[in-house]
């Protein structure tokens, strides 16, 4: 990797004008700032985070960050900021014996929350975004996940799959995907007969052998009546692997570690992928980055606060950022600057794009900027394989590498959300905090409900063999269920609630419907079928613990039967600007354009009005790549003399003949 | 025999360790972190406190093991087992807290960020700390070797098979049928540190184990 991205400071950066502005150094915007860079186009990022992990001694800091947290959540790799905060999973705690009807939560960090149900994923304002710590699933959305209303729920897309396939392709190379597409061929997700992926897939973990044992069993759905047929099919991620030399045009090479050449070219197994892989075998964007033309410059440490308008006479257009900066993370004092630029790019989380849109007051007309907030409610299963057939290997390789994807499709998702099983890798640890809580229960530390002295435990002999058996036949299932659009699902601002910088925190309010609770009631369901075919001993317990209950936790009725359920945020968030075909119902165009603002884009899973069950990154790529090409297309028409008195008429004229 | 390189205290320790943990000596000295691990078991127990542990282990551990200790001298036997497995010093049982008069917040914390590399838990099952160690390209795919028997381990560390190393339990737990109170449960929130992590709750329909 090479050191060529051209940082500077806000002093420099505000003195002079840019054809483009970037809001967010994450997925998105450095994507999108890669491509205009490519094309000459003279592009500033405002990055609010810190840098520093684009060397690697600042890289090696995070990890020892992550190795010295007792709770190695996804953000534990890197600091709290006092002046670009940014949610984390920890910010959460349940309420011992709530009220009925009460909400069972509180939120304690930056997000205001005041829904019924806690809105529970986190991300990271940090140069790199929560790319820094995500796990690198790269699913591409089925077609049916495009048009749900066709299924009597949610809100279907401007635009279909088919548009979008060869934008996938495109995302899977710039980030490096590694995957079968003949397993994405078979569940129609991709659609290209000739398709490879540019890696050969990570390899099927022994965990994922095992579950092949199921292969061709159907298991009935209780809630649609329907029965669907278990085969494991491997999941593709933007993680390193084998190239594959089919690859076309050549076959592709593997990026190494930012900062450190030739290093990281392929995964090793470190098991830690969320919150960070040691060795950078997991994508990034720093890698875009180092990438940059010399028309790129970044920015860090200066959080946008508003997006201007220019004046009345310019037709909606806006006229660049108001930002401020901090050089200390911790006591922000800052001074306030203007960067002035033809066209702006918000790219900063759907969150924090939703929050700057409302609190810049700009593209609201159709009152959806901060509605339909998403996440893919997660559900997880734990069971313990059986004793007689062996270890099963757990807390080795990726975090998951395939999965049982047949109840993302069909009709029968219009009775209930449909769901992704996600078959896990790494045991019990984020239902129960697996391995080192086997060791603190087996041991019997920490004392009983009275704060006495446990009685039983062991050690010694006695202690590795009861680990080395409970440990290592742990399995569990992480379902991820759709969550459809909802306008009630919001965020919103309130002038009470600011943060340390001044800036507003975001409130969110927050619910799932009874078509994704159904979701969640039938995956807990399949999940305990699937362990009785395993011959797994099902210890999935959702029910409140000595007045406790879970994060997440909901009770649910279907049919008669009661259920105890507990979902956890995934980390998906999408939805706050979700594109439509109409500026009356929508924020932005198919285009990510924002209807009212024809220089003003809002890009990234805020724009998504439905987020299927795949993990929506790649989706995000593939949208941020075919948005670069339209801004690309938008600046030049903005330099033809003929347009100069076209765009300041209004929005009329701003579809772009392709 | 001397251990060169430790001195004669924490050569002690790591003897003392020996049969809590069922790991050997040479395990215990190769994390590198003996001295340290004293160290903090020191401070977290408090000298004199530490003191008394110390020669009522010595004497149990000659004996008839573990269930020879007092309540609190268990859960801090437990405590330094815990901190051996996984790097970082556990939240005690509240009543062993107030029982040893303790200055500190009892709260859990890694020791230092090796520390965590070497918690000796990843070697029960075979496997590697999370983020460190990394076995290498596709090793995830290979099953994983069968679990060592508890006389076998007993014989590797010279330890007689009269020791007794459990509490409370009248036997050694079948491992087709661990008691679900050995097991952890669903943790609420994950602020919730491991030692802090409920166990798994008796059901009605609590899970039967395929026999």
């Amino acid at each position: 990797m090479t050191d060529t991205v051209n940082t500077v400071g806000a002093d420099e950066a505000v003195r002079r004008r840019y054809d483009v502005v970037i809001v967010g150094g994450g997925w998105s915007g450095s994507l999108i700032a890669k491509e205009l860079g490519d094309l000459g186009w003279n592009v500033l990022i405002l990055e609010a985070g810190n840098g520093g992990t684009e060397t690697w001694p600042g890289y090696l800091d995070s990890l020892a960050t992550f190795h010295s947290a007792v709770a190695k959540v996804p953000n534990s790799a890197y600091r709290r900021s006092v002046a670009a905060p940014f949610p984390d999973v920890l910010d959460l705690a349940p309420v011992p014996n709530p009220e009925p009807g009460e909400p069972e939560f509180t939120a304690n960090g930056y997000f205001v929350q005041n829904g019924r149900l806690p809105y529970g994923t986190d991300y990271l304002r940090e140069l790199g975004g929560a790319a820094m710590h995500w796990l690198g699933a790269v699913p591409r959305m089925h077609p049916e996940d495009f048009a749900t209303e066709r299924y009597g729920y949610g809100r279907s897309w401007p635009i279909d799959a088919a548009e979008l396939q060869p934008w996938y392709a495109r995302a899977e190379f710039e980030i490096g995907v590694a995957g079968n597409a003949d397993d994405q061929r078979a569940i129609e997700v991709v659609t290209d007969p000739d398709y490879v992926y540019p890696m050969h897939q990570i390899p099927a973990s022994y965990i994922d052998r095992y579950c092949e044992g199921l292969n061709g069993t159907h298991i009935p759905d209780d809630v649609t009546g329907d029965t669907y047929e278990l085969h494991v099919r491997s999941l593709p991620q933007a993680r390193n692997s084998t190239p594959n030399p089919d690859y076309s045009p050549v076959p592709y090479r593997p990026e190494s570690a930012v900062g450190l050449p030739n290093y990281g070219e392929r995964c090793v197994g470190n098991a830690s992928c969320v919150p960070i892989c040691p060795v950078q075998a997991k994508s990034h964007p720093l890698r875009q980055q180092a990438r940059f033309a010399k028309t790129v410059s970044l920015a860090t440490r200066c959080v946008a606060t508003r997006v201007r308008l220019a004046g009345p006479t310019r037709g909606g257009r806006v006229s660049g950022v108001e930002f401020r900066t901090y050089t200390d993370p911790a006591s922000p004092v800052g001074r306030s600057y203007v960067v002035e630029a033809d066209l702006v790019v918000l790219a900063a989380h759907a969150v924090e794009n939703a929050r700057l849109l409302l609190f810049s007051g700009l593209a609201n007309g159709s009152d959806q900027v901060g509605r339909n907030l998403m996440d893919h409610p997660t559900i997880l299963n734990w069971a313990l394989a059986d004793e007689a057939r062996g270890p099963v290997g757990p807390f080795r390789g990726p975090g998951h590498t395939s999965g049982w994807e047949a109840f993302r499709f069909g009709e029968g998702r219009s009775k209930r959300a449909p769901f992704r099983i996600e078959i896990g890798n790494w045991g019990w640890g984020w239902a129960t905090g697996a391995p080192m809580s086997n060791v603190a229960t087996s041991l019997g530390i920490g004392g009983d409900e009275s704060g006495e002295v446990r009685r039983d435990g062991v050690f010694g002999p006695e202690l590795r063999r009861l680990l080395g058996s409970t440990i290592g036949r742990q399995l569990q299932l992480q379902i991820a269920v759709e969550q459809s659009a909802n306008p009630g699902n919001r965020v919103t601002i309130d002038r009470r609630y600011r943060d340390a910088m001044g800036n507003l925190r975001p409130v969110i309010t927050y619910d799932l419907d009874q078509h994704t609770r159904d979701g969640l009631f039938a995956a807990r369901k399949v999940a305990q079928k699937i362990f009785g075919h395993l011959g797994a001993t099902d210890h999935t317990d959702h029910a409140p613990r000595n007045g406790v209950p879970p994060l997440g936790h909901f009770v649910h009725t279907l049919d008669g039967e009661t259920l105890d359920l507990a979902y956890s945020g995934a980390g998906h968030g999408a939805g706050t600007h979700i594109m439509g075909s109409s500026a009356a119902t929508s924020v932005v165009d198919g285009y990510q354009r924002t209807w009212e603002h024809p220089n003003l884009y809002a890009v990234g899973c805020g724009s998504m009005p439905s987020i299927g069950t795949s993990n929506p990154t790649i989706t995000m790529l593939a949208l941020a790549l075919r948005s670069a090409e339209q801004i690309h297309r938008d600046l030049l028409l903005d330099r033809r003399p003929a347009d100069l008195h076209g765009t300041a008429g209004g929005t009329t004229d701003t579809e772009v003949p392709a | 025999m001397s251990v060169p390189a430790v001195t004669k205290e924490v050569e002690d320790f790591v003897g003392l360790c020996v049969p809590l943990t069922g790991f050997a000596a040479f395990d215990l000295y190769a994390t590198g972190m003996a001295e340290r691990y004293l160290e903090t078991a020191r401070q977290q127990v408090g000298a004199a406190a530490f003191a008394e542990f110390r020669a009522a282990w010595t004497g149990a551990a000659a004996q008839r093991g573990p269930r020879d200790l007092s309540p609190t001298h268990l859960e801090v036997a437990r405590a330094i087992t815990y901190l051996w497995l996984t790097g970082a010093w556990p939240r005690l049982a509240p009543a062993a807290h107030a029982a040893l008069r303790r200055q500190m917040a009892n709260e859990e914390f890694v020791v230092t960020p090796e520390a965590y590399v070497e918690g000796l838990v990843w070697r029960t099952f075979h496997g590697h700390p999370a983020g460190a160690k990394p076995p290498g390209f596709g090793t995830w795919a290979v099953p994983p070797p069968p679990q060592p028997s508890t006389v076998a381990l007993r014989q590797d560390l010279g330890l007689d098979e009269e020791s007794v190393c459990r509490t409370g339990l009248t036997a050694e737990v079948a491992l087709d049928a661990v008691p679900v109170h050995l097991l952890p449960g669903y943790r609420a929130s994950r602020a919730i540190p491991p030692s802090a992590v409920p166990t798994a709750a008796l059901r009605s329909d609590a899970p039967e184990e395929h026999a």
